[in-house]
């Protein structure tokens, strides 16, 4: 079996046919992770048990003559900030290095009666903080297709695992860029949905008013399946709403296409120029029309990243005590007092990246600073917002490069944070607007209107199905 | 201009976030910080007076649920995954004193 261009459509058909048990599948993904994931360290654990009896619930259905889900029996991974009952969930951070989920996400609830099987947990930066994923407190991944360089992060491990083959697709989380710039930099497909779109209960929680689960996969329709299954309204995140109905109006051939000229500047890698060049007459010739527009406040989405994040971060972050979740066994509870286990607990606890921007998080939030950072960000935020709303008046779609940069080697940044802060400044003010985006190959974003992600990903399908796939 | 950071507020900043830092992480926090922080300065050039803030995500719109009460279905398994533990009780140091 060729793992590695397995995609949810094409094994869904296998295991209908019966060329396949679901079973029989799981367990050549198990072995080629086995044989494979040594060098590329994606995992952080497998989920073997619960894959194996998902696997065998989806044979038993299928023996017994009953219909079966698209994702049913799929191999799926999933990023280790995302529960799992009864499973370990860490955020690759030490601080959590016992703790054990005690219900699922939603968006596992959902994975889980759609029959699709969980292979394991993904490696990530320190909770989801960092574009390399050198940031985990317990493995560096590397990129697939070069050893010695980074796959992106901060879901770096979901993205590695695809391209290496080793899952059929994956989930990641996106708060500045985490599902589209490793998705980028290891060559597949990654959606950030809509502020709103995916129900974020069970995520562990970076930035609130920033963070979104969504899927990477081998191909845009994978993504789409996985999509379509993960959202939705849910009660148990407030900030979750039922998307809008499909816009069946919508055609690629009448589709106004927008380029910033912001994005189309002199830290653009020339290699990346060029591909965006072709990408662009390749629409053409499926009939899009391109139109330069203006973001102006594009400059100033980093540093009002930067504010929002930390500020939101740092309170997430508080309830890491060392008094619930989980506490490194050596500090008791006899004979300490409270404020020693916090700081025992935190100071161990979290890695470098983490301890920076809980520091940055209460600077912008202290008193006398508040106004002049945090304030600000919020007011430069909207200002951001009003680029795309104004811009969305002219154009149906927005497309710019995912990076300014190809990826680079491991080690390369991680000395200076604020070289790493910059190389996500493509795909942060899509977070900061609340928009869906799909960054697919080679390299480019495809950024679209609140709850339209049917209209980024109808034009994704197409330039799949007309260049990628044939290549 | 003065530096934005410095180590007396550095050390406040992280007691705040119940963090001891030792002299390398100091020394190396600050360094960064400086750089960060100056690197925000960029923001002070808009003029945002008339600028509503944006709070949230994209729907800023307030939501209502019924306030009823919802049995959690395991609750014996939140127990157990308590660090430490008295009969059912999360144990915690003394809080006062």
């Amino acid at each position: 079996m060729d793992l590695k261009n397995l995609t949810i459509k094409n094994f869904h058909e296998g295991l209908v046919k019966k060329e396949f048990s679901a079973k029989e599948i799981t367990e050549e993904f198990f072995d080629l992770i086995d044989r494979k994931d040594g060098e590329i360290n994606a995992y952080l654990r497998l989920t073997k048990d619960l894959a194996l009896s998902q696997a065998q619930a989806v044979d038993a259905a299928l023996a017994n003559g009953g219909k079966i889900n698209l994702l049913a029996g799929v191999p799926l991974a999933i990023k280790d900030n995302i529960l799992i009952k009864d499973e370990v969930c860490t955020a690759a951070s030490k601080i959590l290095a016992n703790y054990r989920a005690s219900y699922d996400a939603t968006v596992i609830k959902k994975l889980k009666n759609a029959a699709a099987v969980l292979l394991g947990k993904t490696n990530l930066d320190e909770f989801a903080m960092g574009s390399s994923t050198e940031n985990s407190a317990f493995k560096i991944t590397h990129n697939p297709s070069d050893l010695e360089r980074v796959p992106g992060g901060s879901s770096g491990g979901s993205a590695a695992a695809v391209a290496a083959g080793m899952a059929v697709a994956a989930l990641g989380s996106d708060t500045g860029g985490s599902i589209r710039q490793p998705a980028n930099f290891c060559g597949v497909v990654g959606l950030k949905p809509t502020y709103g779109a995916v129900s974020r209960y069970g995520l562990i929680a970076m930035a609130s008013s920033l963070d979104q689960i969504g899927p990477l996969a081998k191909t845009v329709e994978d993504a789409e399946i996985l999509f379509e299954t993960i959202k939705g309204k849910d009660e148990l995140d407030s900030t979750s709403v039922e998307s809008k109905i499909r816009n069946s109006n919508f055609e690629i051939r009448n589709c106004t296409i927008g380029l910033p000229e912001e994005y189309f500047v002199s830290g653009l890698d020339k290699k990346i120029q060029t591909k965006i060049e072709g990408v662009i007459k390749n629409l053409e010739k499926l009939g899009c029309k391109f139109q330069k527009i203006s973001l102006p406040h594009t400059r100033y989405a980093v540093a009002c990243y930067y504010i929002i994040m930390p500020a939101e971060a740092s309170t997430n972050l508080a309830r890491y005590d060392g008094i619930r979740y989980s506490r490194n066994s050596k500090f008791k509870i006899q004979n300490s007092k409270l404020k020693d286990i916090y700081f025992n607990q935190r100071s161990e606890g979290f890695g470098e990246e983490v301890k920076r921007r809980i520091i940055l998080g209460n600077f912008v939030l202290s008193s006398g600073y508040y106004d002049a950072y945090y304030l600000k960000a919020q007011k430069v935020r909207r200002l951001i917002k009003e680029d795309f709303d104004r811009a969305f008046q002219e154009v149906d779609v927005i497309l710019t490069p995912v990076t300014p940069t190809l990826p680079f080697k491991i080690g390369e940044k991680i000395n200076d944070p604020l070289a790493m802060y910059l190389s996500d400044i493509f795909t942060i003010p899509v977070n900061l607007a609340g928009l869906p985006a799909l960054a697919m190959s080679p390299g480019f974003q495809l950024i679209g209107q609140s709850f339209q992600e049917s209209n980024i990903l109808e034009i994704g399908k197409t330039y799949e199905q007309s260049y990628n796939l044939s290549a | 201009m003065t530096a934005l950071i410095d180590k007396k507020i550095l050390e406040y900043l992280a007691d705040l976030g119940r963090i001891k830092l030792n002299e390398n992480e100091e020394e190396k926090l600050l360094k960064d910080l400086q750089n960060i922080l100056a690197y925000f300065q960029e923001l002070q050039k808009l003029d945002t007076t008339k600028v509503e803030p944006l709070t949230g995500g994209t729907i800023e719109k307030n939501v209502f649920r019924e306030d009823k009460i919802r049995k959690y279905e395991n609750p014996q398994k939140l127990i157990e995954s308590f660090p430490e533990k008295e009969n059912n009780f999360l144990k915690i140091p003394p809080v006062f004193g």
